[in-house]
């Protein structure tokens, strides 16, 4: 029963990642990683390991959401002068 | 395992749960909305977590995650401002009733911590958590359109 907590996370882990790989759309798999990465941090903390999940938040909660979508905007923008918005 | 990580337990089921569903399948507004709502159930059962099982400091990650997951969603908020403008998220209803959750949380734990510095820290981070929720959901809704073009 104490593992109950831990059943929960590492679930909510499995499907937030099928759901990150499933998805095909750059900015939509952002969103999905920023919750997988807090999904990530409370599973680090429930393995008692919170200075993981420490720098698990950081990363993943600001800083790969804003480099994924910097680049996907400044790819989008380099393509549509070229070949007409492909 | 006691009443404190059960509680957690539900509320990562329940919470964290439906973000996830919500994040992954549908249309984009409401996929914002999942991810601004992740934070605001994530933080109170970090704190249950914190108090479940004895460690105080277990509770600067509930402090990381109501500073930073705000501006998780404003990086979202601003760089998908072009597709949101078309029809703009509203999740009023949503964002108080997570706003309450945290309160709830907060003063649940501060009734069981006393007062003491740990309920200052407990109050500051409800007080981030409910305000950054709060900005994050008005800036995906397009309430800053003054700032759009910076």
């Amino acid at each position: 029963m104490a593992d109950a907590v831990i059943v929960v996370s590492l679930l909510l882990v499995a499907v937030t990642a099928t759901a990150a790989v499933a998805n095909r759309d750059p900015a939509r798999q952002a969103l999905v990683l920023s919750v997988l990465g807090l999904v990530l941090a409370v599973l680090f903390t429930v393995l008692q390991a919170p200075d993981v999940g420490l720098s698990q938040l950081a990363v993943g909660s600001a800083l790969t959401p804003l480099l994924i979508m910097l680049s996907v905007r400044r790819v989008k923008r380099r393509g549509q002068p070229k070949d007409g918005g492909r | 395992m006691n009443d404190w990580n059960l509680a957690a337990t539900l509320l990562l089921a329940v919470g964290a749960g439906a973000a996830v569903w919500g994040v992954s399948t549908g249309p984009l507004r409401r996929r914002v909305v999942a991810q601004n709502l992740s934070t605001s159930a994530v933080c109170p059962s970090l704190l249950l977590l914190a108090q479940g099982y004895d460690r105080p400091s277990y509770v600067d990650l509930a402090l990381l995650l109501a500073l930073l997951g705000p501006v998780g969603t404003l990086v979202f908020a601003r760089l998908l401002s072009d597709e949101l403008t078309d029809d703009p998220p509203r999740a009023r209803g949503l964002t108080w009733a997570a706003a309450g959750l945290g309160a709830v949380t907060v003063v649940v734990l501060c009734a069981a911590v006393g007062p003491s510095r740990a309920m200052v820290k407990l109050l500051v981070i409800g007080a981030l958590l409910i305000g950054g929720n709060v900005v994050a959901s008005r800036a995906l809704s397009g309430g800053f359109r003054g700032v759009r073009g910076g």
